[in-house]
């Protein structure tokens, strides 16, 4: 069951085998309140025998309940892909709409008839049935146009072989883009040293080829390369690697060969993981003196760890203030400063950011005389960037190749970006 | 649903949906339909359009028959004879050459859950599971289970059940996956579906054809199975080896489940998976969702129930980010405790530290017990963060700290000197009940060694009048009556003051009836008092027995992958375990200790590079080799190891981890006969476990003293004993 702040946006229909009854989400929203109240939210609340396991997506509930001891990872995924599948069904609606791709109680009013079809496609009898996107949308026939076709036309992918792709896909120029982007998590102690750090990488393709292609995608993958003997140039190891369901997996696990035939558009084809020491790309020394009941002074240096060819763009450093500071004062060598009071932050930004480059920025607070009780927390600088042409893992898609029966040249194109994920650095203060 | 005054809204739409030219138009009529759903949905009572909804369902329009089903679903139950009407309508449409309408209506029909239509709906779900297309096949293999579910004390067809257990080779995994759910749901009484040999082969052998959802089930539902021979085990096992390293966290938790239900009675087996999940477990605490991330984490504590040191390199794994929430934090931090060894306890002090000043002040009162926690196995670091943290003179803090201090100088009470140091000034912070009751506690069991103690318990005595917490009213009485016994010229007055308040004017009846015990106690002589009421206090010799000893697997193995983990609210170290544990090995050390009268000493101390050099000087060394049969002594972990021994004086030097082969400890001690001082020896030893049945114990001693070699091998022998009856689950296997 979907709820919102103070109604229910919509039941799930479905009853499962559980037979909860569907008054019992009535508590949910009084338990919720009081768990917070309290400081005890947890994922899972329960009343007397029923249990709830909610998550919160924008200002939406999504809670599903259970009276059996459930398969708690199960059922918070099938939330999580839930809410990843309305989003994405959204593509298919009219533009006066609001779209869906924002899932908050507006859109979900808007498109409610898309969410039910979802909901009643997705789980039957509490039981997950077709999680796939792309199979969903073949059943989906909300839009007008699709009504006479949807008569006669049994879906392709029902009855396909290839679930995830229809077949009579045609193009007039053959192309696949592929993206590699890398996130790079960091956490950095208030005494300089990196406490962790990995990078977690995926590989997009927009695909726009005829037919039904074969694909074969070739990386510097160390395993790889160690089973053909081959040791020349830099290889990465990955760790796990999450494949979409076209890729082939026996062939993985033998031989390494990435092979596949892709969905039509966009789609994720992998996700990894590397789990090495990285230096962190966007390095912050930070010194951030309070003088009780009269200013902060803070001073930022940035330093670019990465190739001086190399240009990270839009760079953001967040750095926390006192929730009661006042007055700002800022002087920086390159970019600007913003005071976010709301977020207790100021915002430092650097539109271009080059390898090897080092910046300074100084900022200055008053701080009022009488001091606040309360305490405050030591939040950490977090930083924002995105590196284009380049990965931090050293990835490289060494070729990808297209074979369609009709013989067609088609052109992959690579690009490769390297941005912040969770980059975390702590103060003193 | 709340009933958001929409009369007036009904009355409309029923107009439209019966005015003729709507109905003409379909886009108009389809339109009207959705305002209808639009009301339904957002809690407006549309339950009178009942019968206008049930002829808009006569529409070659799929959009607006999904619309009407939707309304038909909801109602039906509130409508039984209405509801008839449709399944005309929806038996036609089960005839359909579409088979998305096909699948719609028998879907729908299944869902209107009406024991009275159920005679209407079993021809098409017999015919819909011999359709041709997978998408009806799914629809209709669970109709059978809710048609059960509804009724389900009517008889089971076993045509149905021989048909369903067939679709188990359909080439759909849905379908075959939805067979599997439906005959769990119809066979319910007799224990759900029967999983034999073959069937089990076919589902393993196509377990990779499904989906996720669809693995989890599958592999779920051949826990019931038991193979026939170890062969068979073995060939099963190699067959869920890929699973059991997926990159999905659910498949790999579902495979680990299944795994250890198998190889219930195969320990090795079990452990060396618990071995082989870490990465995955690992890389699913830092999934993006934190609900799944909290998942992880619960089922992490699960497993370190029975491998202690799985987790203990990757400590840095679990701490905290700023922003994470409050429950995943106090997980983490409870992990965290499990995991200190010697070589991260510096930094994960540190960390905890920093968790101290947490603006939630639950976590912050996590963090100081945790570290508290830590202080039984390395208290002088521990106690110097706590001190620390009165300094910050925070309320919450206080009191969490004082808390702490007290559980702690219980478990170790060598702290109670640097406890009662730090104790001083820390009473005008503090206001919650729970800490000050803590604080009375600690005065009355130290009262001699804190010099102030005695104005403190003054401050309480003036105030108890205002005093709300029963709690601390019954500390005070204990309290005050305990700082009489050791400083009776100072305490004497306001003990006076304090019972005659408590018997003549203390409302509460328990606080009187404590007081009047406490006077009439007095009366029989300080003597008496005394044995009563100071009678219970730790050992300190009994010193720190750490470290959870690990527990079989199949102790919660059965709760592995559930909401249970979820749900229980902390993983507790069972202190009253531990302490029985604790008497348990001092009652067994002395009496062997006393048998041969020697005594052991860790001074002077040895450094590790001395150790190494006189354990290479073999020829100066007397050297003797035992076996002893202890093969469990390597599953403990180093922790416990070395506090058993420390407790009878022998130090450990080095070990290799816990479940390495070969696995090696140094150890030495000083040995001294009682009585005559000059005759002092060293001894040197590693014991050594190879893989075999025995360990063995090599013992280099200078100079040579055999009497002394014996006793101290029979001690040696002791703490392991003791430590193997811990772990006896083990051998008994």
């Amino acid at each position: 069951s979907i709820k919102s702040k103070t109604f229910i946006l919509l039941y799930m229909i479905t009853t499962s085998t559980s037979d909860v009854d569907m008054a019992e989400i009535d508590h949910f929203m009084p338990l919720l309140m009081q768990h917070e109240e309290e400081g005890l939210l947890c994922p899972v609340l329960s009343h007397g025998s029923v249990h709830f396991m909610w998550i919160k997506h924008s200002n939406l509930y999504l809670v599903a309940t259970t009276n059996k001891n459930a398969n708690a990872s199960l059922v918070y995924s099938f939330l999580y892909k839930l809410v990843e599948i309305v989003k994405i069904q959204s593509y298919t609606e009219p533009p006066q709409i609001r779209p869906m791709s924002i899932l908050e109680e507006e859109s979900i009013q808007d498109n409610f008839v898309v969410v039910y079809e979802l909901l009643d496609e997705l789980m039957d009898f509490g039981f997950p049935q077709t999680t796939d996107s792309k199979i969903l949308q073949e059943y989906i026939t909300q839009e007008g146009t699709k009504l006479e076709v949807a008569k006669s036309k049994v879906p392709t992918t029902v009855t396909n072989a290839v679930s995830w792709r229809s077949e009579g896909i045609k193009y007039k120029k053959n192309e696949v883009f592929i993206d590699v982007i890398e996130s790079i998590n960091v956490l950095v102690n208030a005494n300089g040293s990196v406490m962790s750090s990995d990078i977690v990488g995926s590989i997009k393709l927009k695909t726009m080829l005829s037919g039904m292609p074969e694909l074969r995608l070739g990386l510097n993958d160390r395993v790889l390369f160690a089973l053909t003997g081959r040791d020349k140039g830099k290889t990465v190891v990955m760790e796990d690697v999450k494949f979409h369901q076209c890729v082939r997996l026996s062939r993985f696990e033998s031989d390494r060969t990435i092979s596949f035939i892709p969905p039509d558009g966009e789609s994720e084809l992998m996700s990894y993981r590397i789990n090495t020491h990285v230096k962190p790309l966007i390095w912050i020394e930070s010194v951030i003196e309070k003088f009780s009941h009269s200013r902060v002074e803070i001073m930022v240096k940035a330093k670019g760890q990465f190739k001086k060819q190399s240009v990270a763009n839009n760079v953001e450093v967040r750095v926390p203030v006192p929730s009661d500071a006042d007055s700002p004062k800022f002087k920086t060598s390159t970019g600007n400063a913003k005071y976010v009071p709301e977020k207790n932050l100021v915002v430092w930004t650097i539109k271009s950011f080059p390898g090897g480059k080092e910046f300074l920025m100084r900022a200055h607070f008053g701080l009022p005389s009488v001091e606040k009780d309360e305490l405050e927390g030591k939040p950490p600088i977090t930083v924002k960037f995105e590196i284009p042409y380049f990965t931090v893992s050293g990835i490289q898609v060494r070729y990808m190749k297209i074979i369609e029966k009709s013989g067609y040249q088609a052109l992959p194109w690579v690009r490769y970006i390297t941005q912040s994920g969770d980059y975390q650095l702590r103060t003193n203060v | 649903m709340p009933y958001l005054g929409g009369e007036d809204t009904v009355r409309e739409l029923r107009r439209a949906l019966s005015n003729p030219n709507v109905q003409s138009d379909q886009l108009r009529y389809r339109n009207t339909i959705l305002k209808v759903i639009r009301a339904m949905s957002q809690g407006v009572d549309v339950s009178g359009l009942f019968s206008d909804m049930v002829k808009a369902c006569a529409t070659v329009d799929i959009v607006q028959k999904k619309l009407v089903y939707v309304f038909l679903c909801s109602y039906a139950a509130l409508n039984p004879e209405l509801s008839l009407l449709v399944i005309n309508t929806l038996r036609k449409d089960c005839q359909d050459p579409n088979p998305m309408v096909r699948s719609l209506a028998l879907r729908n029909m299944t869902n209107l859950r009406l024991p009275s239509l159920m005679e209407y709906v079993e021809q098409p779900l017999t015919a819909g599971l011999r359709d041709r297309a997978a998408c009806v096949r799914r629809v209709a293999v669970l109709g059978w289970a809710k048609l059960h579910n509804l009724q389900p004390n009517s008889e089971i067809d076993a045509a149905v059940v021989n048909e369903l257990y067939s679709l188990l080779r359909d080439p759909d995994p849905v379908v075959m996956v939805n067979c599997l759910r439906a005959l769990e749901e119809i066979l319910k009484e007799e224990g759900g579906i029967a999983i034999n040999k073959p069937i089990t082969h076919h589902l393993l052998n196509r377990l990779k054809e499904s989906d996720v959802w669809g693995q989890c089930e599958v592999l779920r539902i051949l826990q019931r199975y038991r193979p026939q021979s170890e062969d068979e085990l073995f060939d099963i096992l190699s067959l869920l080896d890929a699973s059991l390293v997926s990159p999905h966290p659910q498949v790999m938790a579902a495979t680990l489940s299944l795994f250890l239900s198998l190889c219930s009675g195969l320990p090795a087996v079990s452990l060396a998976a618990l071995e082989r999940v870490r990465g995955p477990l690992l890389a699913a605490c830092g999934s993006v969702s934190r609900e799944l991330r909290f998942t992880a984490l619960c089922h992490i504590q699960l497993l370190l129930r029975s491998l202690p040191g799985l987790m203990g390199a990757h400590y840095k794994r679990f701490f905290c980010g700023y922003a994470e929430p409050a429950y995943i934090k106090q997980r983490k931090m409870q992990v965290l405790v499990e995991l200190v060894n010697d070589d991260n306890v510096t930094m994960l002090l540190d960390e905890l530290k920093g968790y101290c000043t947490d603006v939630n002040t639950d976590t912050a009162q996590a963090a100081i017990s945790a570290i508290g926690r830590i202080g039984r196995s390395y208290s002088d670091r521990c106690l110097e963060i706590l001190t620390g943290l009165l300094a910050l003179k925070q309320e919450h803090i206080t009191s969490a700290v004082v808390q702490t201090m007290r559980d702690l100088v219980w478990v170790c009470p060598q702290c109670s000197d640097t406890v009662c140091l730090a104790l001083e000034g820390c009473e005008e912070t503090l206001q919650d009940s729970q800490g000050r009751q803590a604080l009375l506690w600690l005065l009355g069991v130290y009262g001699e060694q804190v010099s102030s103690a005695p104005y403190t318990l003054e401050v309480f005595i003036d105030g108890v009048r205002s005093e709300v917490s029963l709690g601390v009213k019954m500390e005070l009485l204990t309290t005050t009556m305990r700082l009489f016994l050791c400083r009776p010229a100072e305490t004497q007055d306001m003990l006076g003051r304090l019972l005659h308040y408590c018997i003549e004017e203390e409302p509460d009846m328990c606080v009187r009836d404590q007081a009047l015990l406490y006077y009439r106690l007095l009366h029989c002589g300080i003597e008496e008092t005394q044995k009563v009421l100071q009678g219970r206090r730790s050992d300190p010799s009994l010193g720190v027995l750490i470290g959870r000893p690990s527990e079989p697997i199949s102790q919660w193995a059965c709760s592995f992958n559930t909401l249970e983990p979820l749900r229980q609210g902390t993983v507790e170290t069972d202190s009253t375990i531990s302490a029985s544990r604790c008497t348990d090995a001092s009652a067994d050390v002395p009496a062997s200790s006393i048998a041969a009268p020697l005594s052991l000493s860790l001074s002077p101390a040895l450094s590790p590079e001395e150790f190494e050099r006189l354990w290479l000087q073999r020829q100066v060394l007397h050297s003797e080799q035992e076996q002893i049969q202890f093969p469990a002594i390597p599953h403990c972990s180093p922790q416990s190891l070395q506090a058993a021994m420390q407790l009878v004086n022998i130090q450990t030097l080095a070990f290799t981890p816990p479940h390495t082969l070969p696995w090696r400890v140094y150890l030495y001690t000083h040995t001294q006969h009682a009585g005559d001082s000059p005759h002092i020896t060293l001894i040197l030893g590693e014991l050594l476990y190879t893989g075999e049945e025995e360990l063995k114990v090599t013992l280099k001693q200078q100079p040579r003293d055999d009497k002394a070699l014996k006793g101290f091998l029979s001690i040696l022998t002791t703490v392991l004993h003791t430590l193997v009856t811990q772990l006896v689950w083990f051998i008994a296997r």
